[in-house]
């Protein structure tokens, strides 16, 4: 049965709004064929959520698995370049399925508790304290580039261990990893010199500690390669998937959720009141309401039917965050920005064995990014009303956020 | 003779990470729509059930002195 919804995901109109255009698939055609991609399109919460549990049927090993090409396209001289983001991506944890992801993840898993995670707490404060400290000097800020992009890596930097003069080069890589997210056709280049220049800095990092472990996050990875859970080259991966994964998203969740106060001055009012008191829940729908991540994506393991459809194993399938978030089966006034809903079952850290790991150190970010702004820029707005998102399924990104305090 | 407690898991807050089965797969087992529930308490040692606890992504487990109602976590 076909359904009249054009299926091109890269539109401007879809990319600026993509809650009316997947809240429409979700409300007439929840599990959809999307021809132009070939790929199966996921939009209601109970849907997604049962997906996301049944992590047998769904495989996350995407990267390794899926010979089709790079979308959207790329420069046609980038293909070999295209081979190593597939090989190096491959080799994260998270594009593993069990029993492999399993031992991985148990590996890691104890790092990312959250005791251990609000452990890092008075290190966020502080963070954002001195970017906040700079931007008030200067009298205005743009919040991704001056807060939000300097913040994640400030803190990862940190949870690997390096040293506080290599920083800013860290930070160089960061900002080149972030075109994972990219839709330029020639983002490639740009993409596979961050992954290589993670390597290559991370590897005496890597020799160091394994002979002489610390605290620090390298040394958990070390870990996993004397017991024989990841190769060598996992190990540095999965270094760098602490910037692939933690990175954008939590950009996105501070710039998002900025963005969602200014736009609704009736609860940026109500959450200046109780800065503190408010800080979780109002994380939490920041977190609903403009999800940093829109979809995830799988392959199917096996055939497998899903609401009347059949899917194929090794079909793609996209599951879309954003529209499950606003799903009204779910969320009384689902389109209404409110940051007093509670329980707020959003889905924006996925569900089951594959829920995200970082999910307590976002939340602290950004609990503290809120309480902060709201304590010393009370009187935020934007400084323009021209909003713009890169073209992504994946990400929710805006490309700038400039606000001003006066 | 072993401490006896209570162990609930919040079927709000629960993603389904398994974590806790993982853990201790004596006391908590997935139900069919894939959360955690706390089948036997007394399955597993006082320390593998904190251990359970602590190491759930979103703290959806509670556990307490089933006899002095003590709140062991979080």
């Amino acid at each position: 049965m076909g359904i009249a919804v054009q299926d091109d995901m890269f539109t401007p109109e879809v990319i600026a709004d993509p809650y009316g255009y997947y809240g429409r698939l979700r409300d007439e055609d929840p599990v959809h064929w999307n021809d132009i991609y070939a790929l199966w399109v996921v939009t209601r919460h109970d849907d997604v959520t049962w997906m996301t549990r049944h992590n047998e049927l769904f495989s996350s090993a995407v990267f390794r698995n899926d010979p089709r090409p790079a979308y959207p396209a790329i420069d046609e001289s980038d293909l070999g370049l295209y081979e190593y983001v597939r090989n190096y991506q491959a080799d994260q944890f998270i594009q593993h399925d069990r029993p492999e992801h399993l031992d991985m993840r148990k590996i890691v898993h104890g790092y990312f508790t959250p005791k251990a995670m609000e452990s890092w707490r008075p290190f966020v404060v502080n963070a954002v304290k001195e970017l906040l400290d700079a931007a008030e000097e200067k009298g205005s800020m743009d919040v991704m580039r001056d807060l939000a992009t300097p913040l994640p890596v400030l803190v990862i930097a940190q949870m690997m261990g390096v040293p506080a003069g290599d920083r800013p080069y860290v930070r160089q890589l960061a900002e080149k990893l972030l075109y994972i997210g990219r839709g330029e056709y020639d983002r490639m280049p740009i993409l596979t010199d961050g992954m290589k220049g993670m390597v290559e800095y991370v590897s005496p990092l890597v020799d160091e500690r394994i002979v002489k472990p610390g605290d620090d996050f390298i040394s958990v990875l070390a870990s996993g390669e004397k017991k024989g859970v990841f190769t060598r080259h996992q190990v540095l991966v999965n270094t760098s998937l602490l910037l692939l994964a933690g990175h954008e998203t939590t950009i996105n969740l501070i710039c998002n959720g900025t963005l969602a106060f200014i736009q609704h001055p009736d609860q940026w009012a109500l959450y200046k009141e109780d800065p503190v008191g408010r800080a979780k829940w109002a994380t939490e729908e920041c977190l609903r309401y403009d999800a940093p991540v829109k979809s995830i994506q799988r392959l199917a393991s096996q055939d497998i039917e899903v609401r009347g459809k059949v899917m194929e194993k090794n079909d793609r399938i996209r599951w879309f965050i954003s529209s499950a978030n606003r799903d009204p089966n779910v969320f009384a006034d689902p389109e209404r920005f409110d940051i007093t809903r509670q329980p707020n079952p959003h889905v924006a850290f996925g569900n089951g064995v594959h829920h995200c790991l970082g999910a307590t150190l976002a939340r602290v970010e950004g609990q503290e990014v809120f309480k902060a702004l709201a304590e010393r820029f009370p009187n935020l707005q934007l400084e323009s009303e021209n909003l713009d998102y890169q073209p992504s399924i994946t990400f929710r990104s805006l490309k700038s956020l400039p606000v001003t305090w006066q | 003779m072993a401490r006896k407690l209570r162990v609930r898991v919040d079927h709000d807050v629960c993603v389904g990470n398994a974590m806790c089965e993982t853990i201790a797969p004596k006391v908590f087992r997935l139900n069919d729509n894939r959360q955690s529930e706390a089948v036997d308490p007394a399955a597993d040692t006082v320390e593998k059930i904190l251990e359970a606890a602590e190491n759930c992504p979103v703290s959806a487990i509670f556990v307490e002195d089933a006899e002095t109602g003590e709140q062991l976590f979080p």
